[in-house]
């Protein structure tokens, strides 16, 4: 009972999980997807903030040999037609491209933006040359190695991803941020309108350059992204349960108290002990060692609500046996 | 337990009921003498390493469950440069159970009876199994320099305690240094 209460919870505080239709999931791995998710923009926003400095410096030789910036940004508008065959391949860059660009252009409402990428789409097709938005659903699913289904889960995902990686690395995430704004400032009086195509253009070659960089991270990255999520999420983790002093072993009986044990808090002062010796002051005078108040049972189970996640599974089915001995 | 084993012997008719009754008390003994075994260990070692000062205590040459403990008196008490022997007997429910703890040292307290019986509300009622043998004697020391005289076992110090000086001549009259 209390496990399908908590499945539930968790369900409709994570959206994502619902558009899935796999209620299986749990938040865990909406937490990895999260994560994950948080890492590829991270990649996004890294490659835009060098494809922007590699056009600023105009240095197009050591990156890509083939294409020349001047060339591409004295082509006229209806090559961009011609371009977007290459930038068929890439429309998912691209898009995302477009997307950090208005992001950068009103950084205070990121969240906002997120939410509301159907409209992305049909901004950043208007932009260039109409092409872009019929193929993000095809790119972006071999990219997201089937991980994700549909835009609006990547949405919610990013969105309920995106306050954790501010916290997380502030200075990082503000320099990219900064980095990005002082690129996209020029233009960013003329987004939106049809002069923006000009200046389109050198988006375009930039696309194009961020493409071919793009090319061995998207091959790398099966190998490399597991790793560089174990480094991501399981120090939040960490941080998480470390935040709250908990002893390493129990005060009575001084065995060391395991995960369960360590997550358990019988009383609201804050005493903890392990599950066992817990059951030997239940069968006795049942008061706490720490306030010398009785155990109340229920409080067991409100903390085990409270916390919802996958241990507090385990909590409940402990604290139930408690009930029932 | 032992009314339990004279019944036993007189009607050999009952033994199966008396011995289902029986059967797990040695069981969760052995269980919990372990556990008692492990948390004693581990507040030997922490008393050894804590070093605090004033107090000190070691289990008995082949007994982990029988403590002798030492008690320094106070500075700026009567007890001042006395020192005070205890023994502690722990059950196999400690320390869900308080030890026994009395004064082999004649003490001439207000709480402490003349055969070395001591009142202090957590050695009894109030007792928490987060205690240990480290709390208890601090809790002694600190009872010496602070009896409670509302309720003594021995008036006559009770009485004599509003007079610290005369007091302090009676604990140095009584006193029996340790090694004596």
């Amino acid at each position: 009972m209390i496990s399908d209460s908590i499945t539930n919870a968790s369900a409709t505080a994570a959206p994502s999980a619902k558009d899935f239709g796999k209620k299986k999931r749990t938040n865990r791995s909406a937490k990895l997807k999260q994560s994950k998710l948080g890492l590829r923009r991270e990649q996004w926003l890294s490659q835009v903030a060098m494809a922007n400095k590699g056009d600023k410096e105009e240095i197009d030789s050591n990156r890509k040999p083939r294409s020349e910036n001047p060339d591409q940004r004295d082509r006229p508008v209806e090559n961009l037609d011609g371009l977007s065959r290459e930038a068929e391949d890439n429309s998912g860059t691209h898009h995302h491209e477009s997307f950090i660009e208005s992001l950068s252009n009103s950084p205070n409402s990121i969240l906002s933006g997120m939410n509301s990428i159907p409209n992305f789409s049909s901004s950043s097709s208007s932009g260039s040359g109409g092409s872009c938005s019929g193929n993000i659903t095809e790119e972006e699913d071999p990219d997201d190695d089937g991980c994700l289904d549909d835009w609006e889960a990547i949405a919610d995902a990013l969105a309920a991803d995106d306050d954790k990686h501010e916290k997380e690395n502030p200075p990082e995430s503000c320099e990219e941020h900064a980095s990005i704004k002082q690129s996209a400032s020029p233009r960013a009086s003329v987004s939106g309108s049809n002069v923006a195509i000009r200046d389109v253009k050198p988006a375009m070659s930039r696309k194009q350059k961020s493409n071919q960089a793009w090319r061995p991270d998207d091959k790398l990255r099966p190998q490399g992204l597991p790793n560089l999520e174990k480094q991501r999420s399981f120090p939040v983790m960490n941080l998480h349960y470390s935040s709250v002093a908990v002893p390493s072993s129990c005060p009575i009986c001084y065995e060391d108290l395991d995960l369960t044990d360590s997550n358990f808090l019988p009383c609201p002062c804050g005493f903890r002990l392990c599950l066992f010796c817990h059951k030997t002051i239940c069968d006795g005078d049942g008061r706490c060692p720490g306030c010398r108040k009785p155990y109340e049972r229920n409080t067991i189970k409100v903390e085990a609500s409270v916390q919802g996640c996958g241990l507090t599974i385990r909590l409940a089915r402990s604290s139930s046996m408690f009930c029932r001995s | 337990m032992a009314a339990v084993n004279g019944y036993q012997g007189n009607t050999p008719a009952d033994p199966p009921a008396t011995n289902g009754s029986k059967q797990p008390v040695p069981s969760t003994k052995t269980v919990d003498s372990q556990s008692v075994l492990k948390r004693l260990q581990s507040e030997l070692m922490g008393l050894m390493m804590g070093g605090d000062p004033g107090i000190s205590a070691f289990p008995e040459e082949d007994n982990i469950f029988c403590w002798k403990g030492t008690i320094t008196g106070s500075k700026e008490t009567v007890f001042e440069g006395t020192e005070y022997r205890l023994s502690l007997s722990f059950s196999n429910d400690y320390p869900f159970k308080p030890p026994k703890v009395k004064f082999e040292t004649c003490c001439f307290h207000p709480n402490v009876d003349v055969y070395g019986n001591i009142c202090l509300d957590i050695l009894q009622d109030k007792w928490s199994s987060a205690y240990d043998v480290r709390t208890i004697l601090l809790s002694i020391q600190s009872l010496l320099g602070e009896p409670n005289i509302s309720s003594p076992l021995n008036t006559q110090a009770a009485q004599l305690w509003s007079n610290q000086e005369e007091y302090k001549k009676m604990v140095e009259k009584l006193y029996k240094p340790l090694n004596a």
